[in-house]
């Protein structure tokens, strides 16, 4: 009996937590722009008006740009930083590293207009230069993060086993190091572009109507019109992070680079 | 240190400039908030603390205990229904069951706050699906006001927080020791005394810095009260919004902004030493 | 619950059974503990001791069987209705919960009333030797302090029956053997029928009124501690405890009073027939012998010579290990392996060292004999 009350209030809880999502995939495949229930068939016309309309098709390479360079870059310094954290000790490298975590906890909206400024301040406001700084700073923490789990996972004996077997430092990190964390560091990477791709905040602030990404314009349009094409755009983003995420799982142990810990 | 340190340079200097870039953004900031505001133009003026003596008015006021009202609210109901998934996605028995309740509760973390707004704004709607299945049901035959109202804004808010929460307090609770829970059962207690004796105390840190980390991490929370909200609803978030983006009021909005992250690093850092203590008071680690 | 009657036993078991999947925990298990006994569940890590104890204190439900404690069916009761007291293997202190509230904890789940709780936990801090340690948080306290609170704990609620898991296996060996004399104090003191579980053969002989020799989920054998010792069920417990030497399966003869044991290529050993050997002539028994049963006959290649014969066997000599009263002496004899001697003091070393050869007297009337199969 009290099991059964438990797992109801269990089941109860997570369909609150997943209604939303269902709702907007029955609404992006729904005939007509008012949602009626049942549902009157099905359509895909909303899925049609999304993929061509201009300003999402602009939106989505614009997104595809500043994830790429984003994510990238995040990933060249987050694991060079995670490296160096792992092994040395050095003067400042407290404040280093607080001052890398810190997009965790400064509101986006306040990191945004930063950077808004910071543009200005050097004439690159709303260019994508200021774009890509931006997202790379926010995503960076969670590659710092994946690829320090991975590396405090690695025997340190392994590099000085190498080191001993006459390996020098260039090829302790390049053959025994990199390959041990390589999967650490291509969950991260995923993570991050998912993040930098799905981010909108601190997109708003730093982008303009040309280097806008697809959350921006999603936003935009939500606030001119009130058909079901977002819901469609919506639709293909769940789908696409939720396959990514399984197979970051599949391939990387998702649950290892989040470090969730259920055991 | 007279060894060599291979890679150091060429390590850390990518670090120190994004970094310097980051700390640049911040401080732009900061130097925006205390420059003169000149009504009709993007330059600012001189110096001056004009700003932050302008937040006390009632107005403002408002806004900012609003921001910390929903925050809390946000933070206790998502602890609230949080704890039940991540103590069965802990203590579930059978493997599909606890991977079904990760991938369910963890899943939302990653569409992004625009799509999960989206879905909240479609949900709650006059026209949206809670309405339109109670008007089919004929409980109502009128639409319930669920958009731009605190209670939607806070519904979503809490949902949004809810996978976060949830890894938090699955963290804690598997930190438990199973042989605790079984030797308070041996000595007498019933499961309900076990939960409220045993697992809920040991689990305290857990529930302690999700509710603080939630709580801050709503206070800047933007799209969801900007576009559920609708402007009926404002947080400090979208009060800053709307100084720098209507008003065209940078220095105020820099000044907001600024307080926004004060608040979050604030309530951070109280947190870090109240669990700090809880901690060596439970002798955890 | 009936009231429960003084001439039930403390803890029945019937062929109790416990299946994870196709695998076999605890294999239809039947055991009886007389009130006040001091019964040991021994044997190697995974033998179902464990299980089995967790099946009396409730956190495992048997596929199959019955409990019985007090003269009650407990077998379907929840575990915090059984009145079980239990000690865990890594103690189980409440971390957030100074050493009062620790062994105050059960009585209060019985919603007795703060006076007799105070003078209950007071007269058990004593007894335990905890006095002044009250305020303590349970993570202060050191391995033996924090063994004495988990007892104190289980045996203020009074418990039907007292279990303890492996509770000395996280103590370094002084404080094992004090512990062990304090466990015996303790038993005696309180008269608790105490079921205790370990994988130490020596605890076992140490505290024991009876031992439950366990493997792969059987019982392998019941007995009084120096029973077990002397006349081992099978080869299992033969060398589970103690150090055994196991001779290759032999035949056994019989005449008169004399037997003998014939083994093929080794030699021939005999001895006065021992009543509970009851093999008939011919058939095939094997003989496990404890080190200080094989002793040296003589270190010379001509008392090897002169050995061949009755109760000697030859080899040579493979190692030597000095325990300070005495030493061990490996010696490889063909057709059987390693069999080791003790020897009292160090002298051996010398006389015979590694690579001579040795002739060992065996003491056939000594030796535990066991039918095959």
């Amino acid at each position: 009996m009290r099991v059964f009350a438990f797992w109801s209030l269990v089941t109860a809880i997570l369909v609150y937590m997943t209604l939303p999502t269902i709702v907007v995939l029955m609404t992006s495949v729904n005939p007509t722009e008012i949602l009626a229930f049942p549902p009157e068939g099905i359509s895909f016309q909303w899925y049609q008006k999304a993929v061509t309309y201009p300003d999402f098709q602009t939106a989505f390479w614009n997104g595809i740009v500043v994830t790429s360079f984003a994510s990238t870059l995040a990933l060249i310094v987050g694991s060079t930083f995670a490296w160096l954290v792992n092994r040395y000790e050095f003067a400042g490298r407290g404040v280093l590293e607080a001052v890398l975590w810190s997009p965790l906890i400064i509101p986006h909206f306040t990191l945004g207009f930063g950077f808004l400024l910071l543009g200005g301040a050097f004439r690159l406001q709303q260019g994508y230069v200021m774009v890509v700084l931006a997202h790379m700073v926010l995503v960076m923490p969670f590659v710092t993060r994946a690829v320090y789990v991975s590396l405090a996972n690695v025997d340190g004996d392994l590099s000085r086993a190498a080191a001993n077997l006459g390996a020098s430092p260039f090829h302790v990190l390049t053959r025994i190091e990199l390959p041990l964390v390589l999967p650490g560091m291509a969950g991260g990477w995923l993570i991050a572009a998912v993040i930098s791709f799905t981010e909108f905040t601190a997109s708003l602030y730093v982008t303009g109507s040309r280097t806008q990404t697809l959350p921006v314009a999603m936003y935009n349009y939500i606030r001119e019109y009130a058909d079901p094409t977002v819901s469609a755009i919506s639709a293909m983003l769940i789908i696409a992070t939720t396959l990514l995420m399984f197979i970051a799982d599949r391939a990387f142990g998702l649950r290892r680079v989040l470090a969730i810990d259920t055991h | 240190m007279t060894r060599r340190r291979p890679f150091f340079v060429t390590f850390l200097a990518p670090a120190v400039v994004t970094a310097v870039i980051l700390a640049a953004a911040i401080l732009e900031v900061l130097q925006y908030s205390v420059r003169e505001f000149i009504p009709g133009s993007l330059d600012v003026g001189g110096f001056t603390l004009e700003n932050f003596v302008r937040i006390n008015r009632p107005i403002y006021w408002l806004v900012l205990l609003d921001t910390f009202y929903i925050s809390l609210l946000t933070a206790v109901f998502s602890l609230l229904l949080s704890y039940p998934v991540a103590y069965a996605l802990v203590r579930a028995k059978r493997d599909w069951v606890r991977s079904l309740l990760i991938s369910l509760s963890i899943t939302p973390l990653f569409t992004g706050e625009i799509v999960r707004t989206l879905s909240w704004m479609l949900t709650l709607g006059a026209d949206g699906f809670v309405n339109s299945i109670l008007r089919k049901l004929s409980i109502i035959d009128m639409p319930i006001q669920l958009m731009y109202t605190r209670f939607g804004v806070v519904v979503a808010l809490v949902q949004f927080s809810m996978p976060v929460m949830i890894i938090l307090l699955a963290t804690a609770i598997s930190h438990v020791d199973r042989d605790c829970e079984k030797a308070a059962a041996n000595l007498g207690a019933s499961p309900t005394a076990v939960f409220w004796r045993i697992t809920l105390p040991l689990t305290m840190p857990g529930i302690l810095s999700g509710v603080v980390v939630i709580f801050a991490w709503t206070m800047s929370a933007f799209s969801t009260p900007q576009l559920i909200g609708g402007g009926k609803v404002l947080m400090i978030s979208n009060l800053a919004y709307l100084q720098g983006f209507s008003v065209l009021n940078m220095p105020f909005a820099a000044t907001l902004s600024l307080i926004a992250l004060v608040a979050a690093l604030g309530s951070l850092a109280l947190m870090k030493s109240a669990t700090g203590r809880l901690e060596k008071r439970l002798a955890i680690h | 619950m009936n009231p429960s009657n003084p001439a039930d036993p403390a803890v029945e078991i019937v062929r109790v059974r416990k299946d994870y999947g196709s695998a076999v925990g605890v294999a239809d298990v039947s055991l009886t503990v007389g009130r006040g006994e001091f019964v040991t569940l021994l044997g190697p890590s995974g033998c179902g001791k464990s299980t089995l104890l967790g099946m009396i204190a409730g956190f495992v439900d048997p596929t199959a069987g019955k409990i019985i404690v007090d003269g009650a069916d407990v077998t379907q009761v929840e575990p915090y209705r059984r009145d079980i007291g239990m000690v865990f293997q890594s103690y189980a202190l409440f971390p957030h919960m100074n050493v009062y509230d620790n062994v105050a904890f059960g009585l209060r789940m019985r919603k007795l009333s703060k006076a007799e709780i105070d003078a209950e936990v007071r007269r058990v801090i004593e007894m335990m030797k905890l006095g002044g340690m009250e305020e303590r948080r349970v993570r202060q306290l050191s391995g033996g302090q924090q063994q004495r609170v988990a007892l104190a704990r289980a045996i203020v609620i009074r418990p039907k029956v007292l279990l303890l898991d492996e509770p000395l296996s996280a103590l370094d060996k002084n404080l094992r053997a004090q512990m062990q004399v304090e466990l015996s104090d303790l038993h005696r003191k309180t008269g608790l029928t105490t079921i205790f579980v370990t994988h130490d053969q020596g605890e076992a002989l140490s505290l024991s009124d009876r031992i439950v020799v366990m493997n792969r989920g059987e019982v392998q054998q019941v007995a009084p501690p120096i029973e077990l010792y002397r006349t081992p069920a099978n080869g299992f417990v033969a060398s589970f405890i103690g150090e055994i030497n196991a001779l290759p399966a032999g035949r056994y003869e019989i005449s008169g009073g004399e037997a003998a044991l014939v083994l093929p290529g080794i030699g021939r050993l005999t001895a006065p027939a021992r009543p509970e050997w009851r093999f008939g002539h011919g058939t095939e028994v094997r003989a496990f012998l404890r080190p200080e049963h094989v002793q040296p006959a003589g270190t010379q290649a001509g008392d090897a010579q002169a050995g061949e014969g009755a109760n000697r066997i030859s080899g040579v000599v493979a190692a030597h290990v000095y325990q300070g009263s005495h030493t061990i002496t490996r010696v490889t004899v063909e057709g059987i392996g390693l069999v080791e001697t003790r020897v009292t003091g160090a002298e051996i070393m010398a006389e015979a060292p590694v690579g001579a050869p040795i002739t060992l007297t065996i003491d056939l009337g000594q030796a535990v004999l066991l039918g095959e199969g």
